[in-house]
């Protein structure tokens, strides 16, 4: 039971923009460690990009669980967790991020903020809480306040995409990931090796 | 670069070379991976160092690991003489590329037999190696050889001692051996968090337990508690449940065995925190205790492992209870359940059958007939089934609140007589009442297809049997 990244991203008109995210990525080889996380910033983005406003989604890729939330003003926020987090947690704490977030960082800096430029410093912590789901707040307490047949669910990334759209395609396009992480897509594609990558 | 064979040859001598580098000048190094890199950069080494962890960058490994990989075997055919250095040099690049090639560890077998190698670096470089392919098996297998060689040496050592030496030798090697113990747990767990249901290190884990801490019941203790959280996080690691079960049978064989015989044997639930956690030959250590004749003491010690197990059992159900409910939809869960009720429902039914064939002079009830606990169960299986429907919530708080009064503060246990209400021990009925309050409140199709297949196996299996 893992989680592997939260990230709060401003859903523009045509490309998504990172404002901030936390990573936990202990449990992958030291040497992976940067090219996943271009990765996981990557797949965050894009699933932000193909979701609609005010919607979530759950996308399966591999061992991964994507978790998606886009609100009706736009921000957003994902985690990747593996498929034994329970997903109900998930949303719950990405309903949590992100009604602090808009309480504590001003609507205006949104479409453009960066990491560097946003301070809101709990991403991390949240991160680690809720490491352990029991330990984070009252697990059970939502169960009701969610409707999980309200979730949408992708059973891979490619159904995200439009027709004649390839996922290796917007990898090797991609400005964000670098020569070495296209090196690593490439290869850990080639293997289709869990473990290996996003 | 490095087209032309003779290229090749000096290319990977250099980097066999700056490996065995790597590791002199760096004794910590704790990682092993291969950096993703299609083309050589500069006319720099492959091999970087950081942090204490080891990287190959993966262009060279496809010249590397033929090279090395055809040496070897050059040498096993006898048509390539290598020196015990290089043979070292060589089988550790090789490994740490290709693990599960077995004849690379069967010469290191052979260095190790005539003393070139120490058993101890055998097992670092099997570390290593599996912190990037930490399901190896032939990794785990040379693993478990080179402890048999140091279980061995350990034991010649021990009678070659004469007598005065003896005592303080035989501390050292107890001391060592608890080490040994040590590094393999925490070399297992590594494995198992960075490989799902990582089947060949949890049954290396178990290899290890029955060839290094047979009977000492403080060790499997201690593993019983420290997995609890490791399962809480990983529920749908079978084999780390498997092994909980096999921690969870090795002791209640044990338990039944003092119960059986009248020794006193310490267990966790008396022993002190302070007590070291990794001294070996716990068993046969008995507890002085002056306090007690021989007759009364035996009681005693009956009572004491027979509420140990009963705790165990109940300790065990209510992980899995718990888990089951906060976790919906995991299998694992589901099987672990069905193994921990049916180890319980044999355990009771062999100590009925011992009991009364004792002459029926044990009272310790662990018969489903002991009224008072009878009345208890079906009371609160009861309560639970009628209120269910209105708020299943505020019931499982309810239950949990039952069992933790007739749950005995483990203190205690010591002062434990007969006629103290002991832990709740599942019965039939309260697990069927378990499976309808989860098939009551919860709608996640697989968790209900889960409770109804256990609840057919309770049919079937349990209920059949007389």
């Amino acid at each position: 039971m893992k989680l592997y990244s939260l990230s709060v991203i401003h859903k523009g008109a045509t490309k998504a923009n990172l404002l901030k995210a936390a990573y936990d990525l202990s449990s992958f080889s030291f040497f992976q460690r940067s090219s996943i996380q271009e990765f996981m910033t990557f797949t965050s983005a894009l699933i932000v990009e193909r979701t609609s406003q005010g919607s979530r989604a759950s996308v399966k890729e591999q061992e991964y669980l994507c978790h998606v939330y886009v609100r009706n003003d736009n921000l957003s926020a994902v985690v990747i967790a593996d498929t034994e987090y329970p997903q109900r947690v998930c949303f719950t704490l990405l309903d949590k991020v992100l009604e602090e977030f808009s309480r504590q960082v001003d609507s205006i800096d949104w479409p453009s903020g960066s990491p560097e430029t946003i301070t809101y410093k709990a991403l991390d912590i949240h991160l680690s809480k809720y490491q352990n789901p029991r330990e984070a707040d009252a697990m059970t307490k939502v169960q009701a306040e969610l409707d999980e047949t309200k979730i949408i669910l992708h059973n891979t990334m490619e159904s995200l995409l439009e027709r004649g759209e390839k996922l290796d395609d917007l990898v090797a396009k991609s400005e964000h990931l670098g020569n070495q992480s296209k090196a690593f897509y490439k290869t850990a594609r080639k293997q289709n090796s869990c473990c290996e990558i996003m | 670069m490095a087209e032309s064979e003779e290229e090749v040859d000096v290319l990977v001598q250099r980097v066999v070379k700056d490996i065995t580098i790597a590791f002199k000048r760096n004794p910590n190094i704790d990682e092993i991976g291969v950096i993703p890199c299609p083309e050589a950069r500069y006319n720099r080494s492959p091999i970087v160092l950081v942090d204490n962890k080891l990287g190959v960058e993966s262009w060279c490994v496809k010249f590397l690991l033929p090279y090395v990989h055809n040496k070897l075997l050059l040498y096993r055919q006898r048509k390539h003489w290598l020196d015990r250095e290089a043979l070292v040099d060589i089988t550790c690049t090789l490994l740490l590329l290709n693990p599960d090639f077995t004849t690379a560890w069967n010469v290191r077998k052979e260095l190790l037999q005539c003393g070139v190698l120490n058993p101890e670096r055998d097992l670092y470089l099997g570390k290593l190696a599996l912190t990037k392919f930490p399901k190896s098996p032939e990794t785990w297998i040379h693993r478990r050889w080179v402890l048999q060689q140091i279980l061995r040496q350990g034991h010649s050592r021990k009678q070659e001692q004469g007598e005065a030496e003896h005592a303080e030798m035989s501390q050292q090697l107890s001391d060592h051996l608890a080490r040994t113990l040590h590094q393999e747990m925490k070399v297992c767990c590594d494995a198992a968090c960075r490989y799902p249901s990582n089947y060949n290190a949890w049954s290396h884990r178990i290899w290890v337990l029955q060839h290094m801490a047979m009977g000492n019941i403080k060790v499997f203790h201690d593993e019983l508690s420290s997995m609890r959280l490791w399962v809480s996080m990983h529920v749908s690691d079978h084999s780390g449940f498997h092994y909980r079960q096999f921690l969870l049978k090795e002791l209640i064989t044990e338990l039944s065995q003092t119960q059986a015989s009248t020794t006193i044997t310490t267990t966790a639930t008396t022993d002190s925190p302070q007590h070291c956690p990794n001294s070996l030959h716990h068993h046969g250590h008995s507890q002085a205790n002056g306090e007690l004749s021989g007759a009364e003491a035996g009681e005693e010690a009956r009572q004491l492992s027979f509420t140990t197990v009963l705790q165990l059992f109940h300790q065990e159900m209510e992980l899995c209870s718990d888990l089951i409910q906060s976790f919906p939809g995991h299998e694992t869960l589901w099987s672990h359940r069905r193994h921990v009720f049916y180890l319980w429902h044999h355990w009771r039914k062999e100590h009925q059958l011992h009991c009364s064939s004792n002459g029926g002079s044990e009272s310790v009830s662990v018969k489903d007939g002991d009224p008072g606990l009878q009345t208890v169960s079906a009371q609160s299986c009861a309560g639970r089934k009628c209120g269910e429907s209105l708020n299943g919530q505020r019931n499982a708080s309810e239950a949990m609140e039952v069992d933790g009064v007739s749950l005995p503060d483990p203190r205690d246990s010591k002062r434990l007589k007969r006629g103290v209400l002991l832990p709740d021990p599942p019965t039939l009925p309260s697990e069927y009442s378990f499976v309808s309050s989860i098939l009551d409140k919860c709608c996640n199709p697989e968790q209900r297809r889960f409770a109804l297949a256990y609840k057919k196996w309770l049919d079937t299996v349990i209920g059949q049997q007389p």
